[in-house]
C-alpha cells in the first residue's frame, strides 16, 4: 500500500465533447509540474511515493504515463500509473481533478456548469469507492460550483473536497504587483477571495510590502479616483486567463504550479495559508450553500481552519453578490 | 505643529508633493543606482513547442536559471506561453522570464537550448528530418552567437547527432561549446526500463547506450553495474543473441520506446525536458558530472571524419570539460564506426554551411 499516493483525473467519458484532445495536453502540463515540484531536491522521499492519472483517451494516458517514467532517473516518485479503470487508484492520499470542457476563447467559466456536472456524476462516485479517505482537490471550472458539486456527490467532509480557487487568482496579481514595484511576488503581500472568476474579490486593505499596507499610503487605491489605477492590476487578473488561452488556446504551467502548490502544503503538512475555495455559508454574511475562496489552513487531513478576514462592507457586499450569483445557478443543477 | 526653521507654506509644498508622490516612492526608498546587474546564469530556449516548453519548465522548477529567454516565430503562441509561466512567477524562483521573436532578447545567455526545427513524424526515421532542419538552423545560429558569443549550446532538435555538427559549423564555436541532447535520453531510458527489471531505482542501475541517438545507439554491456557488481560478469551471454534471459531485448524497447509514445500521444517531451534539465544543472553549477551526449569524436576510437556522437563527458561550466575514454569492445567500436559513416554520408552533402 503506498504511503501518499496521488491521483489526477485528467478526463471525462465518452458522452462529453472534442475539447478533450486538447484538454490532455493542459493536464499533463499540470501534472508535469506537481511532478517535478514534488521532485525538488529539498523535499523528502515521504512525499508522493506513487501518481496515477485516470483517462478515457487510453493511447493518450498510455503515451503521456510511459514518456512521464522515462524521465524516472531524473525524478523521485517511483511508480507512476496510468489506466482508465479507477481500481489503479485506490489508497490515494490526495485526487486531483482538472477533468472537464475548457473554456473556450471567450466563453466564461458559468457557462461550462451542466457539462462538467455529468463529467463529475461519473467521477465522484468512482473516487469515493476507491479512495474514501482522500482530499479532493477539484480544479475543473467553474471551479467554486463544481467544488460544490463534488462535495455533494462524494459525501465527504467540508474538509476533504477543497477547490483550486483564487489560489492562481492571488499568484497572478502578487506577480503583477511585483512587476509594478520590481520586488519578487514573495514578497509582495495580496489576497484575492471569493469568486474564481470575473467577479473575484482583491481585498486592497490587506495588500502590503513589509508590513506596509499600501492602502494606508494611497487612500484610493482600489477605487476609481486612484491617479496609479491600482484597480487595473486586478483587472489584468481577471482578464489574464483569456488573454492566454486567446494567444495560446489554454493556460497550464501556471495553474500547474499552484495546484502543486496547495499539495506541498497538503502531503508536507505545512499548516500554510492559501486562498483556496471551500464551504463559507455563515461566513462573512453569505447564507446559501456556496464554496468561495478564503484564506484557509492547509493540512495533512485537509482543510483545517479558515482565517477571518476583516472586510470592508463593500468587500462582503461582493461576496454575498457572489454567492448570491452562484447559488442562483447551483439551484437548477441536476445532481 | 510647525517645526521651527520651516515656513508653513514650505510644509504646505512638502506635505503636497507626498500625497502626489506614488506609492513605489513612498514605500521604497532606493540604495543602489545605475542599471540592473547583467543576468549570471541567464538560459535561452529556442523554440515554444512541446519539447522547448518542457525543457524551460523542468529548468524553472528546479531553480536553476535566474533569468529565462523564449524565442520563436509564431508570436501569439510565444506571447502566451511567457504570460502562463510569468502568472506562475510567486511560485518560482527565476525572477525574470522573457519572450520575443527578436534574438536580441536572448542576450548574455549561458546555455542556449536548442529545440526549433520540424517534429519526426510517425513512423519517420530521424535522418529523414535533416535537410528541413538545416535550413532552420542557417537563421538561427547566427543569432543566438551574435547576442551571446560565451555561450554553451545544447541541441535537442533531431536528428541530433547531425545538428550538433551543423550548429557547430555555423557557430564558428570551439568544439567544447556545442554539445547534443544525445544519448542522454537513451541511457535514461535504458536505466528506467533495465531497472524496472530487477526492482531498483533507475539511478541506482548503472549503464551507458552511447553512439547515435537513436536507432542505432549502442549499449555498452560490459559497463552495466549494480552496486559495483559488473552484470556481464554474472551473466556471459549478458547482451548477446543467445541470453536466455534476453536483455537485449530492453535495449531494444529504449530504441523502440520513443516511436511508441510518439504514436500513442502524438510526441514525446517530458523526459527530454527532465533530460535537458539535468545536462543544463550540471553545466551552470560547474559539477563535472558525467553525462552521455553528443560531442566531436574526431581522432576517438579510429574514426575519421568530422561527426558529432555520444561518449561519456565530463560538463561543467566550460561545457564539454573532457570526454572519458571507455573501453569498449571491437563490435561496439565497430557500431560507432558504422554510424559515424552513415553520418558523414548524410553531413557531405548538406548544402550552405
Amino acid at each position: 500500500k503506498p504511503k501518499t499516493k496521488i491521483t489526477i483525473i485528467t478526463r471525462m467519458p465518452s458522452t462529453c465533447v472534442q475539447e478533450t484532445s486538447l484538454l490532455i495536453i493542459s493536464i499533463s502540463f499540470s501534472i508535469w509540474s506537481i511532478l517535478l515540484n514534488l521532485n525538488k531536491p529539498c523535499v523528502d522521499q515521504d512525499l508522493c511515493d506513487e501518481l496515477c492519472l485516470i483517462d478515457v483517451m487510453e493511447e493518450k494516458l498510455k503515451g503521456e504515463v510511459m514518456d512521464l517514467q522515462h524521465g524516472s532517473l531524473f525524478c523521485k516518485t517511483h511508480k507512476i500509473v496510468g489506466d482508465k479503470d479507477y481500481s489503479t487508484t485506490a489508497h490515494s492520499k490526495v485526487v486531483v481533478i482538472t477533468a472537464g470542457a475548457r473554456q473556450q476563447e471567450g466563453e466564461s467559466r458559468l457557462n461550462l456548469v451542466q457539462r462538467n456536472v455529468n463529467i463529475f456524476k461519473f467521477i465522484i462516485p468512482q473516487i469515493v469507492k476507491y479512495s474514501p479517505n482522500a482530499i479532493l482537490l477539484v480544479v475543473s471550472n467553474p471551479v467554486d460550483i463544481l467544488t460544490y458539486v463534488a462535495w455533494k456527490l462524494s459525501g465527504f467532509p467540508r474538509h476533504r473536497v477543497i477547490g483550486s480557487g483564487t489560489n492562481l487568482d492571488s499568484g497572478r496579481f502578487r506577480h503583477l504587483m511585483g512587476e509594478k514595484l520590481h520586488l519578487h511576488p514573495s514578497s509582495c503581500h495580496g489576497w484575492i477571495i471569493g469568486e474564481h472568476g470575473d467577479s473575484s474579490v482583491p481585498v486592497w486593505s490587506g495588500v502590503n510590502v513589509a508590513g506596509v499596507s499600501l492602502k494606508g499610503l494611497n487612500p484610493h487605491m482600489g477605487t476609481d479616483a486612484d491617479k496609479e489605477d491600482w484597480k487595473h492590476l486586478h483587472k489584468m487578473v481577471v482578464d489574464g486567463a483569456y488573454e492566454v488561452i486567446k494567444l495560446k488556446g489554454y493556460t497550464s504551467w501556471a495553474i500547474g504550479m499552484s495546484v502543486a502548490d496547495l499539495v506541498e502544503s497538503i502531503l508536507k503538512n505545512l499548516h500554510k495559508v492559501h486562498p483556496v475555495s471551500t464551504l463559507v455559508q455563515g461566513m462573512h454574511g453569505v447564507k446559501d450553500e456556496v464554496f468561495l475562496s478564503v484564506p484557509c489552513v492547509l493540512g495533512n487531513s485537509g482543510l483545517t481552519d479558515v482565517i477571518h478576514m476583516t472586510l470592508k462592507p463593500e468587500e462582503e457586499k461582493q461576496l454575498i453578490n457572489s454567492a448570491e450569483t452562484l447559488w442562483g445557478v447551483q439551484k437548477d443543477l441536476t445532481l | 505643529m510647525n517645526p521651527r526653521g520651516v515656513t508653513s507654506t514650505t510644509y504646505r509644498i512638502v506635505f503636497t508633493l507626498w500625497i502626489m508622490s506614488s506609492v513605489m516612492q513612498k514605500l521604497i526608498t532606493p540604495m543602489a543606482s545605475g542599471p540592473a546587474e547583467p543576468p549570471r546564469n541567464k538560459v535561452t530556449v529556442v523554440g515554444v513547442g512541446m519539447v522547448g516548453m518542457a525543457c524551460a519548465v523542468s529548468i524553472l522548477l528546479r531553480d536553476l536559471a535566474d533569468e529565462l529567454a523564449l524565442v520563436d516565430v509564431m508570436e501569439d503562441k510565444l506571447k502566451g506561453e511567457m504570460m502562463d509561466l510569468q502568472h506562475g512567477s510567486l511560485f518560482l524562483k527565476t525572477s525574470k522570464i522573457v519572450a520575443d521573436k527578436d534574438y536580441a532578447v536572448t542576450a548574455n545567455s549561458r546555455i542556449v537550448v536548442v529545440t526549433a526545427g520540424v517534429r519526426q513524424q510517425e513512423g519517420e526515421s530521424r535522418l529523414n528530418l535533416v535537410q528541413r532542419n538545416v535550413n532552420i538552423f542557417k537563421h538561427i545560429i547566427p543569432q543566438i552567437v551574435k547576442y551571446s558569443p560565451n555561450c554553451t549550446l545544447i541541441v535537442v532538435s533531431n536528428p541530433v547527432d547531425v545538428l550538433t555538427y551543423v550548429t557547430w559549423k555555423l557557430s564558428g564555436l570551439p568544439k567544447h561549446r556545442v554539445i547534443g541532447s544525445g544519448t542522454n535520453l537513451d541511457s535514461a531510458r535504458f536505466r528506467f526500463l533495465m531497472a524496472e527489471r530487477l526492482g531498483v531505482h533507475a539511478t541506482s542501475f548503472n549503464g551507458w547506450v552511447l553512439g547515435e541517438h537513436g536507432d542505432t545507439s549502442v549499449p555498452v554491456w560490459s559497463g552495466v553495474s549494480v552496486a559495483g557488481v559488473n552484470l556481464q560478469k554474472l551473466n556471459p551471454q549478458f547482451g548477446l543473441d543467445g541470453d536466455k534471459e534476453d536483455w537485449k531485448a530492453t535495449h531494444k524497447e529504449v530504441v523502440d520506446s520513443a516511436y511508441e509514445v510518439i504514436k500513442l500521444k502524438g510526441y514525446t517531451n517530458w523526459a527530454i525536458g527532465l533530460s535537458v534539465a539535468d545536462l543544463t544543472e550540471s553545466i551552470i553549477k560547474n559539477m563535472s558530472r558525467i553525462h552521455p551526449v553528443s560531442t566531436m569524436v574526431k581522432d576517438m576510437y579510429g574514426i575519421g571524419e568530422e561527426v558529432f556522437l555520444s561518449l561519456p563527458c565530463v560538463l561543467n561550466s566550460n561545457g564539454v570539460g573532457s570526454v572519458i575514454n571507455m573501453t569498449l569492445t571491437d563490435a561496439e567500436v565497430g557500431q560507432l564506426k558504422k554510424s559515424a559513416d552513415t553520418l558523414w554520408g548524410i553531413q557531405k552533402d548538406l548544402k550552405d554551411i
